[in-house]
């Protein structure tokens, strides 16, 4: 059976895909593929805050959680998919279409999930 | 400080940044950012305060907070700043520290960093320039004659050591301006245009003036009339050089043709305070309204501070279906739909409203 690290590894080779990670709900890192460049722990607290902050306004709102968050910029997209408790963060390239990487990443949070629910 | 203490300081702020991530509450940030002031870390505690605002956006405490942080920060600096000048004077960490004492309104300070500075550097305006800016803060704020009166003769001694010093131009020609001085100002400005032709502001305010009426030459007499009306005769240049609000005509087109494409339940324009709305949105208390201001804020938070550039668009999916925020500059469209809604279609209309505010011919 693959491990985390693994599946990270292996996302990135999803078109576009620069880097991956897991993170916890409260800015740990759990697991990362990520390039030298990308600080994980800065990644890791300023994603915390995107998605406290968006469930937070969903839940007051009683429109429920957020599954799913993409974020377009002008030099990068990010993807952030809930696992129940921990998120999986992906980085594209700037040209990159995440719809185009759907499939790798569902898969990739379906074994991450089965992974977790053996932990 | 020694190690033990050190260890139980990082311990206690340990604890208050878990406290933070798990109960995100106002008092919590406060907390935490006043640990770090305590510890003088005033940059830290000025970002905790800035990300508790983005998310208790009214909480007094936070702004108490922020304002401590940056006073405390900027005290910091002015003190690093004077030590250095002590070892070698430069015009340029004069300049910073005159401006410090001003954002942190130390007028003895600036009074004398500005004689050092003059006499020090007597060719430089620097330091005229520097109590100018001082005096027209409480000009402006109290409208008093006399600090009105103060602005006029330090910037006079500016631009007699440099007459194209564009900082006391700029400033010269506002105050002129806003006191009803128009020809006087005129000529300032004018010579401002001159000095740099793509100055846009300055061309603007140039034109504006062309069409006012002069009230005299008379500057001592024009500021005691400001006195005692207690009003300025003109608005800030910046608010008379503004572009009229683009129409919201095609803002609506925009919204009615997002709110057509199928699955697609509510649509919203927002704008500083002002929205534009169609589909099923009772009021301003909309839950999806919030919801797409939070996430453009957020967003544009996370992808500037993890240098991905600007964010355009989010897209977040949940049980609700699919919210699309498009932003560009202040203005911000939004769409709620159902899930198999065409995203792509949606975020498209999105961005074509917002880019047509963007340029001013909103479709």
């Amino acid at each position: 059976m693959n491990s985390m690290q693994d599946l990270l590894v292996g996302l990135r080779r999803a078109p576009g895909v620069k880097g991956a990670a897991v993170l916890t709900s409260d800015g740990l890192v759990a697991a990362s593929a990520l390039d030298a460049a990308c600080n994980a722990d800065a990644l890791a607290g300023l994603a915390s805050y995107l998605l406290v902050t968006t469930g937070r306004a969903l839940r007051e709102g009683a429109m429920g959680g957020c599954a799913r968050v993409t974020l377009h910029a002008s030099h990068g997209k990010v993807q952030f998919v809930d696992l129940d408790g921990t998120n999986l963060v992906v980085l594209f390239d700037q040209f990159a279409d995440p719809a185009a990487a759907r499939r790798e990443i569902d898969d990739a949070c379906s074994r991450l999930r089965h992974l977790q629910r053996l932990r | 400080m020694n190690l033990l203490q050190r260890i139980r300081v990082w311990r206690g702020l340990k604890r208050l940044e878990q406290r933070v991530r798990k109960e995100p509450a106002p008092n919590t940030f406060v907390d935490l950012g006043q640990a770090h002031i305590s510890l003088g870390m005033h940059d830290k505690a000025e970002r905790i305060a800035e990300d508790g605002l983005a998310l208790f956006p009214s909480a007094i405490e936070l702004r108490h907070l922020l304002e401590c942080a940056r006073r405390g920060g900027r005290r910091k600096r002015a003190d690093e700043l004077q030590t250095k000048l002590r070892r070698g004077p430069s015009p340029k960490l004069y300049e910073e520290l005159a401006a410090l004492h001003v954002e942190i309104n130390d007028r003895v300070g600036l009074q004398q960093t500005c004689h050092e500075w003059s006499l020090r550097f007597p060719g430089d305006p620097g330091s005229w320039h520097a109590l100018a800016q001082a005096h027209l803060v409480d000009f402006y704020r109290d409208l008093s004659a006399c600090e009105g009166a103060d602005a006029v003769r330090c910037l006079d001694r500016a631009l007699c050591l440099q007459p194209d010093d564009r900082r006391s131009l700029r400033l010269f020609g506002a105050l002129l301006y806003r006191i009803g001085a128009v020809r006087l100002a005129e000529a300032r400005v004018q010579r401002l245009v001159r000095l740099d032709p793509a100055d846009a502001e300055a061309a603007a305010l140039l034109r504006h003036l062309g069409g006012l009426e002069d009230m005299g030459d008379d500057v001592a007499q024009l500021l005691d009339d400001v006195q005692r009306a207690g009003a300025l005769r003109h608005p800030a240049p910046s608010v008379a050089a503004r572009a009229p609000e683009p129409s919201l005509a095609g803002v609506r087109e925009g919204l009615t043709a997002v709110a057509g494409i199928d699955g697609v339940a509510k649509a919203a324009f927002i704008r500083g305070s002002k929205a534009l709305v169609k589909g099923d949105i009772r009021d301003g208390r909309d839950a999806f309204l919030r919801v797409a201001r939070v996430v453009a804020k957020a967003g544009q938070r996370f992808s500037r501070r993890l240098d991905l550039g600007t964010a355009n668009k989010t897209v977040v999916e949940g049980p609700f279906g699919v919210v699309c925020v498009c932003v560009y500059g202040d203005s911000l469209a939004a769409a709620q739909c159902k899930e198999g809604a065409d995203v792509d279609r949606v975020l498209l209309e999105l961005q074509e409203i917002v880019a047509g505010v963007l340029v001013g011919v909103a479709r």
